[in-house]
């Protein structure tokens, strides 16, 4: 990561009154940088991407962008920003041309660069064929680039994206993700978003954080192992707890098994098999337990962020919170 | 400067496509139009100063409904989010969608105008005093538009901001009329200075006092910067 972040937060919360919505925050964001900023709802990365935006001032801690602090310099700062919130910012009366005229003016764009600007912006977003259309009739997936184009206009050097792939086709989130890609070659991007599949697949790091404290910070690479971990294969079965454990154990692939009664049905036991993610581990294990157990059920979990979260929770194996 | 002219050039591409700034404009025009002419004919005299009244008080309940959307729409629409992390300061918003407010303000005083037509066709009417009567009518526009943008500033509800400036204005017109029950000269100066109706009537009577000009501009100051400065507090 480059020596000084274009984004930094050190120490940083957030009270709403007698609320923590943020507790002691702390990462970077570098040029070049695409960082995930992953979390279920309700987690704090809106407020995050709040504060960083200058939407909102840290209750305590310090937030930086480009050596900028947001508590006294934010209108300075962000010139610098391009901001696409949870929900895009649009003004429904308008027209896609008009809106993109009043925030590229705002943002300092000259009067003669206004219209190559726009265009610019327009052609990444794909929304030349709607620019006389106003917002209102907009589907949600052209609302969802037009706030992308807005955050895009002035060549910022950071870019905050809150779910910025939300209400997408999956065409258009594929577009979409080559536009952040390709941004963030020479800029640093911050990405909020609660799809695994998203932060492993555009960016570099991944912030973890969960009710509002940063859990870790890890690489895709690591997260695609946490989330390997948190393979299962849940099973409901009649038989004796000990023999059944051991012929689980024994099948390949097969890493911690977990047994505890049916409430519903005495005698029957449910078992959460935690397992490699190769295929064929569920069929190894049905043909283990079918023969010497009444097997009543079996079936796969995919891993869930709560999982993913358990495991950094459980195992803060030293990827730690350090940025 | 630029950045309150973009705002204030989004705020005048915006009014003129929701339906509130033509209402307005109608009940206004029309209201005036029913006053000017219920003047004329219940006096005989050809002087504007009766339908100015009328002006002033319909003025009070229907700024409202233009200051209402100033900030409320912007919160509740979530174009707060956009606007407050643009590289704005406070005061280039307030100010810009301020002279937005104004400008319709002057569009509907302008529309005014075509009443004196016939008064200056069949009569001889004072053209200070009525000069005079339309510079307190905008002096008395600016303020009223100012409180009302300070209480949108405050709230996500267009409604709500309406009807709090609304009981706010009116309060601040009748204040005056409080004067009749104080004993005491320090309060019965303080309503008579505080009413917007008694520094509006001088106006209408064609006297331009400073006092009464600085009356209006300073409510409008102080309102304007209460709304930067709240905006800048939110954060």
């Amino acid at each position: 990561m480059n020596a000084s972040p274009l984004i930094s937060l050190e120490s940083v919360s957030k009270r709403y009154g007698s609320r923590t919505i943020i507790h002691d925050l702390s990462f970077a964001v570098g040029m070049g940088e695409i960082v995930g900023f992953l979390g279920p709802n309700g987690a704090g990365k809106t407020t995050t991407m709040r504060m960083i935006a200058g939407f909102t001032a840290a209750t305590s801690g310090r937030v930086t962008v480009a050596g900028r602090d947001m508590a006294t310099d934010n209108v300075d700062a962000a010139r610098l920003i391009g901001y696409l919130p949870e929900r895009p910012p649009l003004y429904d009366v308008l027209d896609v041309s008009a809106y993109l005229r009043f925030v590229a003016r705002v943002k300092g764009v000259s009067r003669a660069a206004l219209r190559g600007e726009i265009e610019r912006v327009a052609a990444a977003c794909r929304l030349e064929a709607v620019m006389d259309d106003e917002i209102f009739k907009l589907s949600k997936g052209y609302r969802q680039r037009l706030g992308l184009a807005q955050a895009l206009l002035g060549a910022p050097e950071v870019l905050l994206l809150d779910e910025p792939t939300a209400g997408l086709d999956p065409g258009q989130i594929q577009e979409t993700r080559e536009v952040i890609r390709a941004f963030g070659a020479g800029h640093a991007v911050l990405l909020s978003t609660h799809i695994l599949a998203e932060v492993t697949l555009i960016c570099q790091r991944v912030a973890i954080i969960n009710h509002g404290r940063l859990l870790a910070i890890d690489s895709p690479a690591g997260l695609q192992r946490a989330m390997e971990q948190t393979n299962q294969v849940s099973l409901r079965v009649t038989g004796e707890a000990p023999a059944l454990r051991d012929a689980l154990r024994a099948v390949d692939g097969v890493r911690a098994v977990d047994i505890r009664g049916d409430a519903a049905q005495p005698g029957a036991l449910i078992v959460d098999c935690q397992v490699e993610s190769r295929d064929g581990v569920e069929a190894a294990i049905a043909r283990a337990v079918a023969g010497p157990f009444d097997l009543h059920r079996l079936e796969r979990r995919e891993p869930t962020l709560e999982n993913i979260f358990l495991r950094y929770v459980q195992e803060p194996t030293g990827r730690g919170a350090a940025a | 400067m630029s950045g309150t002219l973009a705002v204030y050039r989004k705020e005048m591409a915006t009014y003129f496509r929701s339906p509130i700034a033509y209402y307005v404009v109608a009940v206004f025009l029309l209201g005036t139009g029913y006053f000017f002419l219920y003047n004329i004919f219940l006096t005989g005299e050809t002087t504007m100063a009766g339908t100015f009244q009328n002006m002033g008080i319909l003025l009070t309940t229907l700024a409202p409904l233009i200051s209402m959307r100033l900030f409320a729409a912007e919160f509740s629409g979530g174009t707060a989010e956009l606007l407050l992390t643009l590289p704005l300061e406070p005061w280039q918003i307030v100010l810009g969608k301020y002279l937005g407010a104004v400008t319709i303000l002057l569009l509907i005083t302008a529309g005014t105008f075509i009443d004196l037509v016939p008064l200056y066709l069949f009569g001889t009417p004072e053209t200070t005093t009525i000069l005079a009567g339309y510079l307190g009518f905008v002096l008395l526009g600016m303020a009223c538009l100012a409180v009302g943008q300070f209480f949108s500033t405050l709230t996500h509800n267009q409604i709500v901001a309406a009807l709090i400036t609304a009981a706010v204005l009116l309060g601040f017109w009748f204040v005056g009329h409080l004067q009749s029950f104080q004993r005491s000269e320090e309060l019965r100066g303080l309503f008579g200075y505080l009413s917007f109706a008694l520094h509006f009537v001088d106006f209408i009577q064609g006297l331009v006092r400073t006092e009464a000009v600085v009356f209006y501009l300073v409510v409008a100051a102080i309102t304007l910067t209460l709304s930067a400065a709240y905006l800048a507090w939110r954060r």
